[in-house]
């Protein structure tokens, strides 16, 4: 194996290419999840999946596991899930209510913020002993919007509005201009993983190219369900949906998306739709500010699946009406987490319309993404070939147009694959130099703990 | 009315048969109009209009199911998962108008791509007397590992 001080990124990514053991060689792995994920802003969860006090769910930063907790105050807390005492973790559930976190090695008890409450057996600790310092480790930087949570375990740095620059308003697409307490994470969460590297599901969920190949078989089914609607209404919904039209856009910061006008993933539910009705006034204004902006076909559907597909670097999906978190494991393996939203101001038979449209394509038993995973197993056993050992990015490379700073193609280019691998090689050249600092450091807290 | 025991085992044994031997038509023909076929995530209790569920097919979702899987396109089933999975602990109850209810336990050995995986859950049926048999109201899967991942679940469970 290379050491991460031998590896040229320089020379691995190219304009119009990337070298395959970008997503193979175990090095690059560990470097990226140094310079990328342990570095800088990543994100975490949603304020919606934690709505009362004492509500947690854990996540992981890179590899470091995370807890997400809303404490007695009502802020959320991102806190390292490890005892500072000898090491083990203090939470053990994936999601639940609780008053506090308690080690059950020997007994150290946490509060929701943190600090650390109950040591039995204190008279056993000198005078030295400062338990106020020795509470649950907290990610050194935790930033948010509209309820999106982002973490850096990386002290200093660019701050969290810097980081998501033009992509912001795509969050605020997303939530239909929901204010953050207005979104609900709560209906559940699909887990799939894959034995392949985590860039894969990256790239392929901005990639506009691949639908009708990969998808085919939902496009077909969509052909024959047309054949047999009666409804004019659902021919043409479905109509619609065989034939997306729209862009690719490079916002920056790699952040990508695929800038769809329609999107209909409840074209396979049977049911007929609802209008799209609220059942609050504050819902009202944002349906009629929706409308304003897009025409009230297109905010319709933007309430019932979603109004943006868009990839924040480096692990958020924003496809439909889910957040999709990308959990790098190891250079060959990902986990994959879908948090289907719902709306507070929206009608109940609206948010149903919602999870049913997500489940049709989305999760391991749908019409969709199985098929991509299917997809990424097979580039990944393609790494094994080492000749012309190159993946061609170059689609659409000579029809980029500009446009005020965001880079834009047709819809089946490039243009997002390589906007995610120009931000990647910028941060992974950042520093060799960097790195060696940063393990330094953190060998100096390790030695000054033991003195 | 009285069931015939050895009658709602044979249906639920040639249920399990269809399954593991890509009989779509025959599978989907099993089902009525208002077919729901439910595999919850999560746990085993959830609210499906509130939460999500692996899947939650009317009939018309079903019927696109089988029409994907035999589209030769499916991906995540070319090649085809080799399955055998073995029906017991079946316990059976009647419902209002002569439909039968019943649950029974199911382990399923999945092979595809060289790996090999155990699926196991219990399953509620309800049943409908139909010409001498049965028709299939709602089937609804509680799988062991419903809030684990799961990679690839594209074959009829």
């Amino acid at each position: 194996m290379r050491t991460q001080q031998e590896i040229d990124y320089d020379a691995l990514v190219k304009e119009d290419r990337v070298h395959i053991s970008l997503y193979s060689d175990p090095a690059i792995f560990t470097d990226e999840m140094d310079k990328i994920f342990h570095r800088g802003w990543v994100y975490v969860g949603h304020q919606g999946e934690i709505p009362n006090p004492g509500d947690f769910r854990l996540k992981r930063i890179g590899l470091q596991p995370v807890i997400m907790v809303r404490d007695q105050n009502g802020k959320v807390q991102l806190l390292l899930n490890r005892c500072r005492h000898r090491g083990a973790t203090v939470c053990q559930e994936g999601q639940g209510n609780t008053r506090s976190f308690r080690c059950m090695y020997h007994g150290w008890t946490y509060q929701l913020n943190g600090e650390l409450s109950g040591v039995p057996g204190a008279e056993g600790y000198g005078d030295d002993f400062r338990r106020e310092e020795l509470g649950l480790v907290k990610v050194p930087r935790v930033g948010e919007y509209r309820g999106f949570i982002f973490g850096s375990l990386s002290p200093a740095g660019i701050t969290l509005e810097e980081h998501l620059g033009r992509a912001a308003t795509e969050l605020d697409m997303f939530v239909c201009l929901s204010e953050a307490e207005d979104v609900e994470v709560v209906s559940g969460t699909h887990k799939y993983n894959y034995q392949g590297n985590w860039k894969l599901a990256a790239e392929n969920s901005m990639d506009g190219y691949h639908p009708a190949i990969v998808h085919a078989s939902f496009g077909q089914a969509l052909m024959d369900k047309i054949k047999n609607s009666p409804s004019p209404e659902q021919q043409r919904a479905d109509r619609d949906f065989a034939s997306f039209r729209g862009a690719t856009k490079d916002l920056g910061n790699g952040h990508v998306m695929l800038d769809y006008k329609l999107r209909i993933y409840d074209s396979l539910n049977g049911d007929p739709m609802p209008a799209v009705r609220t059942i609050t006034s504050d819902g009202q204004a944002r349906i009629e500010e929706l409308t304003r902006r897009f025409g009230a076909q297109r905010a319709a559907n933007m309430l019932r699946e979603g109004g943006t597909h868009t990839f924040i670097f480096p692990n958020l999906i924003l496809i439909g009406i889910q957040m999709r978190v990308l959990q790098p494991l190891s250079a060959d393996r990902t986990e994959v987490r879908l948090y289907p939203t719902l709306l507070k101001w929206l009608a109940p038979e609206v948010n149903t319309i919602r999870l049913r449209s997500h489940e049709a394509f989305f999760g391991s038993a749908s019409f969709g993404g199985p098929d991509d995973s299917e997809i990424f197993e097979r580039i990944q056993d393609g790494c094994a070939v080492e000749l012309e050992p190159w993946q061609l990015l170059s689609r659409g490379l000579h029809r980029e147009s500009h446009e005020d700073g965001i880079i834009v193609g047709d819809l089946s280019d490039e243009v997002t694959q390589r906007g995610i691998w120009r931000q990647w090689k910028k941060v992974m050249m950042q520093g060799v130099k960097a790195g060696r600092t940063a393990r330094r450091r953190n060998g100096n807290v390790a030695a000054g703990k033991r003195g | 009315m009285a069931f015939d025991r050895q009658q709602v085992e044979r249906f639920l044994y040639d249920e399990a048969q269809l399954m593991d031997e890509y009989r779509y038509d025959e599978w989907l023909a099993l089902w009525t109009d208002d077919a729901l076929y439910w595999v919850p995530t999560g746990r085993d209790d959830i609210d499906p209009q509130r939460e999500i569920s692996l899947i939650y097919d009317d009939r018309v979702r079903l019927q696109t199911r089988i029409s994907r899987l035999k589209s030769g396109f499916a991906h995540a089933q070319e090649p085809k998962s080799r399955m055998r999975r073995v029906v017991s602990n079946i316990v059976i109850e009647e419902a209002e108008n002569g439909e039968i209810i019943t649950s029974s336990n199911f382990m399923l050995a999945e092979l595809r791509r060289g790996k090999q995986d155990i699926f196991a859950g219990r399953t509620i049926h309800r049943l409908r007397p139909y010409n001498g048999s049965f028709q299939l109201v709602s089937k609804k899967v509680l799988l062991v590992n419903n809030d684990e991942p799961i990679d690839n679940l594209t074959f009829l469970i």
